[in-house]
């Protein structure tokens, strides 16, 4: 699904990521861990395609470069970036720009596009699945959104779009464990065998509810560690230092 | 140019003023026009937007127009709402329907045979629209009556020759607890440049509410200046929302008077500027009533080489206590060669006032174009979504749900021809 292949990231001359190695399987779920500044969301952001970096390396997205498709064409192939801050857009209504970027993807897949009636029915369910509020759907997007339910319609996004490959950037931070528990479920649910999880976290708190394959420790720009989901237990105990 | 318009004048005074009298106070008007020439940027009203300049480039001469045509072709009218209409043709009254309402309660005529206007103040557009006026109209919504569906006046435009100057007055008179909503449709189906020059009075009697609409359909050489000159009485209200999307140049500078106590005026706009359009809306606000609430909301984008202006003034009289002034202009630029001019001004004599402005402009953010792009969406949609979504708070002020959304198609179907 993702290979990642000696990355290295730089910005403004500073070095964030140092030749990091990664490989990712179809239905598996990586956890990567990592103190603050050890490059997690550089990471995803160059995943996602974000500007201004200044990169080496090579990342294979579905045995194609990643780096010759366009912001838009790695969200058309299914590849989904849960932001650690979602952006506030004022003056566009949360359902209109998720019907908009449902059907954006529908259509460079060749499926149908949605009409707003068949829309609504599915982002009903899926919001109701969340315990989403079918008023939230009115708002203008995120703005004045609980930190909550910022990260909550990030997750409502990610099962309407239905994506291969899933990073979470620090989705539970900020979460209260009702959320965390609507986040993990919501994450369980779209978990099958073709499609994969990234998930960066600060703490162990959210792999208590969603078990990964494997969990990476991310320092100084490189994995310093891999282990079994135990890895985020012990580091739960014994903190970055020790490892 | 003026030498020119003075021989057109001259043979059009004597053709249209039956009467010496009359003939005379247009020729006055004329007079004091042809001394001041059109405004240029010397002038404080118009430091952003150089008239004389822009016509001088946009026309050699220009001529009136006296020719009335009976029947014409127009298939645009709104058809998304009910609506009673009048309809100008080349700036002459055509015909109307007023199928909607009790025709008792609402009194009109129009201006082919009426009266002279004074010249009054320095305004040079509105002298020479003194002058040479041809038609118009004059509107009593009467004591107590409430229109039950909007009205749209239709000024339709189809000139074929070099008869492009339009000159036309829209007075109407909203009487005490009466309610109008008015939309004023200018559209020029032709290619002839036309420059069309509006003076309108607008009087909200008692308790009256009168909301006012204007958007126009001009071409891209055409000129528009529009003039509202609006007195509101005690509780009565005023609403205005100008969609300013089309003509090389359109200005719409309201004067709206809070006479008495309790009176509001509302005045918001949404301005699409491009390919070298110039647009501006200009407000004075003068608070005289006490517990008079004024409030301005006016959202730009511009693109392509555009120019778009907002000069708003709120004034609060020494007498009008309990003044709830806001104004706020926000602007987005597209390219580097636009130009966004914004000059707020509150001038305050009483001391027990709230008043409040702002003024923003700056580009698109980009963090929000690249959040929109990794869910799908090419960079060009994102950024028609944000503009969008950035002119639709203007268009939320709009109180009438119909309109509102006839409105948010026209400015949706503006954004997708965006290039």
């Amino acid at each position: 699904m993702l290979k990642i292949n000696n990355l290295t990231a730089k910005i403004e001359n500073k070095s964030i990521l140092n030749g990091l190695n990664l490989e990712v399987k179809p239905g598996e779920i990586h956890a990567i861990m990592g103190p603050n500044g050890s490059g997690k969301s550089t990471l995803a952001n160059i995943l996602s395609g974000k500007k201004g970096y200044e990169i080496s390396g090579e990342i294979n997205y579905q045995d194609k470069d990643l780096f010759k498709l366009a912001i838009e064409e790695r969200a058309h192939k299914g590849l989904f970036l849960a932001f650690q801050y979602p952006l506030e857009i004022p003056g566009v209504r949360t359902s209109n720009f998720l019907k908009t970027s449902l059907n954006a993807i529908r259509k460079s897949n060749g499926k149908k596009e949605l009409d707003a009636l068949e829309f609504l029915k599915i982002v009903k369910t899926k919001a109701a699945e969340l315990k989403i509020d079918e008023k939230t759907l009115d708002r203008q997007l995120n703005v004045g959104f609980s930190g909550g339910e910022k990260k909550k319609n990030e997750i409502l996004q990610m099962s309407l779009f239905e994506p291969k490959m899933v990073i979470l950037d620090e989705t539970d931070s900020g979460l209260d464990i009702d959320a965390l528990k609507i986040v993990a479920n919501g994450v369980n649910t779209l978990r099958n065998n073709g499609r994969s999880f990234l998930i960066i976290t600060h703490y162990q708190r959210l792999l208590d509810y969603i078990k990964p394959d494997f969990v990476h420790i991310l320092m100084n720009g490189k994995i310093a560690k891999t282990g079994c989901s135990d890895l985020a237990l012990e580091l739960e105990k014994v903190g970055y230092n020790k490892i | 140019m003026i030498e020119e318009l003075k021989n057109t004048f001259e043979s059009f005074n004597k053709k249209i003023s039956k009467k010496d009298t009359i003939a005379k106070i247009r020729s006055d008007n004329f007079e004091k026009f042809s001394q001041l020439g059109f405004p240029s940027k010397k002038l404080e009203d118009w430091k952003f937007s150089d008239f004389n300049q822009i016509i001088s480039n946009k026309f050699k001469n220009i001529n009136i127009n006296l020719e009335q045509q009976n029947k014409f072709k127009f298939n645009n009218y709104i058809k998304e709402f009910e609506h009673n209409k009048i309809v100008f043709l080349n700036g002459f009254y055509n015909n109307h329907s007023f199928n909607y309402e009790n025709e008792e309660k609402i009194l009109f005529d129009n201006l082919k045979t009426g009266p002279a206007y004074e010249p009054q103040g320095t305004n040079s557009l509105n002298l020479l629209n003194n002058a040479f006026f041809t038609d118009g109209l004059l509107l009593y919504v009467k004591n107590g009556y409430q229109c039950k569906k909007p009205l749209v006046i239709y000024n339709v435009f189809n000139t074929k020759n070099d008869n492009n100057f339009f000159n036309q007055k829209i007075i109407i008179n909203v009487e005490e607890n009466s309610k109008l909503d008015l939309i004023i449709y200018s559209i020029n189906l032709n290619s002839v440049p036309i420059f069309l020059n509006t003076s309108n009075f607008f009087l909200v009697e008692k308790y009256g509410l009168l909301k006012l609409f204007c958007i126009n359909e001009l071409n891209n050489n055409d000129l528009n200046y529009n003039l509202s000159q609006v007195n509101v009485t005690e509780n009565g209200i005023f609403e205005n929302f100008i969609l300013s999307c089309s003509s090389a140049f359109f200005k719409n500078d309201i004067q709206c008077i809070l006479k008495e106590k309790h009176s509001s005026g509302f005045i918001n706009g949404a301005i699409l500027a491009q390919d070298n359009q110039h647009h501006e809306i200009k407000t004075n606000i003068e608070h005289i009533g006490q517990n008079t609430k004024s409030y301005q909301k006016i959202k730009s984008v511009l693109n392509k080489n555009s120019k778009a202006i907002f000069q708003g003034k709120i004034y609060v009289d020494s007498n009008a206590q309990k003044t709830d002034g806001y104004q706020l202009s926000k602007a987005i630029i597209l390219d580097q060669n636009s130009e966004f001019d914004s000059k707020p001004e509150l001038e305050i004599y009483a001391d027990d006032v709230k008043c409040s402005h702002g003024s923003t402009s700056g580009s698109l953010d980009e963090d929000a174009i690249f959040y929109l792009m990794t869910r799908g969406l090419s960079r060009f949609k994102a950024r028609k979504l944000l503009i969008k979504g950035f002119l639709v708070d203007a268009i939320e002020t709009i109180t009438n749900e119909e309109i509102k959304k006839y409105f948010l198609n026209k400015l949706e179907n503006k954004i997708n021809e965006l290039r």
